[in-house]
């Protein structure tokens, strides 16, 4: 053991030894593993049997809903971001000129620590057409009680609603941590300069604070993308939602794998799903780098 | 991708709120507006973060009649409080909490040591295959979750020569059904290397070669003299492992399915669903769900502080 | 984790050749969809097993009724799959297809011949080949609240979907924020809950869901169509809508809906005294030649079991009948409202029944009652069906395209099959 670490070049080593192993065995081997599977028809019972790329074929050319579910989630993670991230950019905003603010804080962090299945449940009963507690108080103006769970134009809007809820707490300290190391001195030179609020927002504030909404957003899209435990909870026994209306494509890959062994078929879904956030992540870290340039410069 | 978009630890929002601009005021009667706006908005957006609770309290405290009624009573007139004693009867809720807590901490410490371990070696060591080392920790975040859903499952499956599997992996049925199940996959995080790295840049050279120059074994160095001058990393990343962890659900509900005993509190109320799905008795589960989210706001409650400093420069990691 | 264990020494044991030792401890594990208290009754028979076979255990895990195929495909791909499994007949093929069901032996294939109806049997039987002992049979009919039809002014409930419209109509009340309070006639929201009533509405329409090879499906027949647009028209007519569903029912707030005989506990538990009074039962609604769905769950034992010849004397034990009239699943049935398999379990099930039993097994009796067709990948094919009923249901597709891109899909898996 001595002579091993006394030997320069092993120590490192020694250091990384089980983050090698583990990539081994937790990262390499499963990524070679799926990608092999992806190419094959596997119920998981009987041995697999190569078929090329035909499980890419199929999703593509054949599915009938893989391309729904492909919108579907990229309408949930997009509008996620639209919704939630001016609302916590607002609210952090509003938030650091306010006294109490420890207060406040507690009560729109409340669902980050709350686990997701509760939250799911939570809303579930929010949610409920005739006596859920949305619908009530849009009773009280007299207003309609949509079925927000059960009508399928607006199933997906309301796994959104409750995302955003769910992340906003996450945000708005995100965003408020960024306007914290924003220097006095720019406001100084602004207001000098004659800026009025709203100036000093778009002109000062929204700069400097790019790279923080860049993070937000390419956190925000990857874990969009991948999402679908809110669903499970949201939408009970309906394996998507009224009519597979907020069916994701994490969840097809789900169903496909774990309640149809569609082994192969669903590996195919997961590459392509990673391709497509990959794709997408490295956009937004080209942007995101970018951003960061222009803040510091 | 460079260390020097991180700060070794991001200010809290107490630090922000003085740093912030007062806002200087134009006129008395705009500010005074201008303030009203500001807090009828965050009363109104407070409102709808705690709401939902509300709601979820007084679901559970309602009678199975009110339940029922047509229309279903909202107040509940009779509050049924025994039912928040009740679902500790009906359910292994302590059980849950107790594999929560297990697994959650047990992942939380073993990220924590191999995060600080890489990190360590890849910032303090110059070694052919660091750059590459490196890189491949960076590129791994980018991997989903879900690719490895299928593989890890099998993988555990055929562990060889465990729960009863011979060396090619038959015959058992591998680390399924085990605790290592739960935490084995989760023991290594690409994340928490990088963040690690960054805290570990910060330590000086110096220090660390004088105690060389003393003779002193590069274990001891790492965990005597290293290690102690992260410890504000090693806090953030704790504290973000664990929340992550403590939630998690799709891939312990995947391999405990059938081995209840190893179910966590999320994945517990998430199979509720069939325990109290009759509407006369979702009082009963509307009270496991709260009993369920309690412990874990009340710790939150009590560490905000280092919570909220843990999430925001947790963030900063482009 | 005991079998696990069980199962670890059970390979070193076999290991050093010791294969009189294994004869020791064993462990049966039942998996079913029960409640613990829904199995007392079996709890009670397992302890009575255990009293006559010494050294053997029989353990019960209860496992939601929604996940339940997905934890026998996970478990068994994990390899700690239970002994036996109380399945629902449609996953049989996919089960037997991948080697997850043992069939049983003579003496059972023999005991199932001679104590079990034949459109029971054929519940259990794929190809010809039977998988198990029938337990739990289900029925569908038209379930009716007599007092909100009395309340309509009617007495009698409907016979053809026409007159099922029209009491629904009347019965339907809408509250001030146009959501319905009262609903004349209820679907649900699962799976089940939409696809079930489809299936029966078929069979009632004299058409099956389903070809006899299970390798085609009718949903595009005149037939299929007609009955998805009708129901359709429910809805949008106002007539339902998705805020009122089947769990309603229990609210004195669904006037009609169709339904399998095991509700009946919950109705009971909802109306206590005024169950008789209020929950009516009548055939399923048609112009057609009258029919329904009946499906069944059925004892099965796991291929890859070490305790395969225990499993199988158990289920025989807790499926002969004894002094009382009924065998132990029989008492289990009863006592959660359900119907069990055998000749003798109803029959005995049959002289105490009440009007709401009565009703439901004349459908079998009288030979109305059909079997789901167990269909290659059912749970997969009643899924995407449940899609299009939905986009159906709601107006997003007309009800005959719905059909078509229901079938072109189904018809994809079902030639799978091999």
């Amino acid at each position: 053991m001595r002579g091993l670490l006394s030997s320069k070049a092993a120590v490192p080593w020694l250091f990384l030894g089980p983050v090698v192993v583990f990539a081994a065995v937790f990262f390499v081997l499963p990524v070679v593993f799926a990608a092999y599977v992806s190419l094959t028809t596997w119920d998981s019972l009987t041995p697999p049997r190569w078929v090329g790329l035909a499980n890419y074929q199929y999703l593509f050319a054949t599915d009938p809903i893989f391309l729904r579910t492909l919108w579907q989630t990229v309408y949930f993670a997009l509008g996620t971001l639209a919704l939630g991230v001016p609302l916590a950019l607002g609210l952090a905003t509003v938030f650091g000129r306010s006294r109490h603010q420890g207060a406040w804080r507690v009560l729109y962090t409340l669902p980050m620590v709350t686990n997701i299945v509760a939250i799911g449940f939570i809303f579930w009963f929010v949610f409920r057409q005739t006596d859920g507690l949305l619908n009530r108080l849009l009773g009280l103006f007299g207003l309609p009680g949509p079925g927000w769970l059960t009508d399928p134009s607006l199933a997906m809007l309301s796994a959104i609603l409750v995302f955003v809820w769910m992340e906003l707490g996450r945000n708005m300290l995100l965003f408020a941590a960024g306007l914290a190391s924003i220097d006095e001195s720019y406001y100084e030179a602004a207001r000098l300069d004659g800026a009025g609020r709203w100036q000093l927002f778009r002109f000062v504030t929204l700069p400097l604070l790019k790279p923080t909404v860049l993070f937000v957003i390419v956190t925000g899209f990857i874990s969009g993308m991948s999402y679908f435990t809110l669903m499970l909870v949201l939408f009970p026994g309906t394996q998507g939602g009224p009519g597979r209306a907020a069916l994701t494509t994490g969840q097809y890959m789900y169903q496909m794998a774990f309640e149809d062994l569609r082994m192969g078929r669903a590996s195919a879904v997961s590459y392509v799903l990673f391709a497509l956030v990959l794709v997408a992540t490295l956009v937004q870290l080209r942007l995101l780098r970018r951003g960061g340039v222009e803040a510091r410069g | 991708m460079t260390e020097t978009s991180l700060p070794a630890t991001a200010p809290g929002l107490a630090a922000m709120a003085e740093t912030m601009p007062p806002g200087r005021p134009r006129s008395a009667a705009r500010r005074t507006a201008w303030t009203a706006l500001k807090y009828a908005l965050l009363t109104l957006g407070a409102l709808i973060m705690v709401l939902p609770f509300l709601d979820m309290i007084l679901g559970a405290l309602r009678t199975p009649a009110e339940r029922l009624a047509r229309p279903p009573v909202y107040w509940p007139r009779d509050p049924q409080w025994g039912n928040f004693v009740r679902v500790f009867e009906e359910l292994p809720l302590w059980r849950w909490m107790a594999n929560s807590l297990g697994v959650t901490l047990a992942i939380t410490a073993l990220q924590l040591l191999t995060s600080a371990m890489a990190g360590y070696a890849l910032a303090k060591f110059r070694f052919p295959g660091r750059t590459g080392m490196f890189r491949f920790a960076v590129g791994a975040q980018m991997f989903p979750f879900f690719i490895f859903l299928i593989p890890w499952f099998f993988i555990l499956r055929y562990a060889p020569l465990m729960g009863g599997n011979d060396w090619t992996g038959q015959g058992g049925f591998g680390l399924l059904g085990s605790y290592a199940a739960l935490v084995l996959p989760f023991a290594v995080s690409w994340y928490g290397i990088f963040l690690m790295r960054q805290f570990f840049l910060a330590v000086p050279d110096e220090l660390l070669d004088a105690a060389r120059m003393d003779g002193a074994g590069e274990f001891f160095i790492f965990f005597r003299i290293a290690l102690p001058l992260v410890g504000g990393g090693l806090a953030t990343l704790a504290i973000f492992v664990f929340l992550y962890h403590w939630n998690e659900v799709l891939w312990t509900m995947t391999v405990t399915r059938t081995a209840p005993d190893l179910q966590t509190l999320p994945v517990g109320i998430y199979l509720l669903r069939g325990a109290f799905e009759q509407e006369a008795t979702k009082s009963l589960q509307q009270a496991a769900i709260l009993v369920s989210v309690l412990p874990i706001i009340v710790l939150f409650l009590a560490l905000q502080r280092f919570y909220v400093t843990g999430i925001t420069s947790g963030s900063v990691k482009g | 984790m005991a079998r696990g264990i069980a199962g670890l020494g059970g390979a070193c044991l076999a290991l050093m050749g010791g294969a009189g030792a294994a004869q020791e401890a064993r462990t049966i594990q039942v998996a079913t969809h029960y409640t613990p208290e829904q199995a007392a009754p079996l709890e009670a028979c397992f302890d009575a097993f255990e009293a006559a076979n010494p050294g053997v255990t029989v353990e019960h895990q209860q496992t939601a009724y929604g996940d339940f195929l997905q934890t026998i495909l996970t478990s068994r791909v994990g390899g700690t799959s239970p002994d036996i499994y109380n399945v629902y007949s449609v996953w049989v093929p996919q089960l037997a297809s991948a080697g997850v069901l043992e069939p049983p032996p003579a003496d059972i294939a023999e005991f199932v011949a001679a104590n079990y109806a034949p459109a029971t049997q054929g519940a259990v039987t794929i190809g010809g080949q039977l998988w198990g002992i029938p337990t739990e049979l289900s029925v569908y009919a038209l379930v009716y609240n007599k007092a909100l039809l009395a309340e309509a002014g009617y007495t009698e409930p409907p016979k053809t979907w026409a007159e099922l419209r029209e009491i629904a109509q009347k019965i339907t009340r809408v509250n001030d924020q146009g959501n319905i309070d009262v609903g004349g006639y209820a679907y649900g929201t699962t799976v089940a809950e939409g696809v079930h009533p489809f299936y029966a509405q078929m069979f009632a329409a004299g058409v099956p869901p389903f070809a006899e090879d299970g390798r085609s499906t009718n949903l595009t027949s005149p037939e299929a169509v007609r009955i998805l647009s009708d129901q359709a028209a429910l809805f949008a007519d106002g007539i339902t809508g998705n805020e009122i569903v089947v769990d309603n029912f229990v609210s004195n707030a669904v006037g009609m809906q169709i339904a399998a005989n095991w509700n009946k506990f919950g109705y009971q538990e909802a109306y206590g005294e005024a169950f008789a009074d209020t929950v009516g039962v009548a055939p399923i609604p048609t112009d057609g030649p009258g029919g329904t769905m009946l499906y069944s769950f059925l004892w099965t034992v796991d291929a890859a079991s070490d305790v395969k010849d225990d499993a199988w004397a158990l289920l025989r034990f807790l499926s002969e009948p004894r002094e009382g009239g009924l065998s132990c699943t029989g008492e289990a049935m009863a006592a959660m409202g359900a119907f069990a398999g055998s000749d003798a379990d109803l029959a005995a099930m049959t002289a105490t029944a009440d009007d709401f039993d009565r009703a439901f097994i004349a459908e079998v009796t009288e030979g109305r009652a059909v079997t789901q067709p167990n269909v290659w990948q059912a749970s997969e094919v009643d899924r995407i069906l449940r899609g299009y009923i939905d986009q159906a249901w709601s107006g997003g597709m007309a009800p005959a395209d719905a059909l078509a891109a229901a079938d072109a899909e189904i018809q994809a898996i079902l030639s799978e099959q091999p």
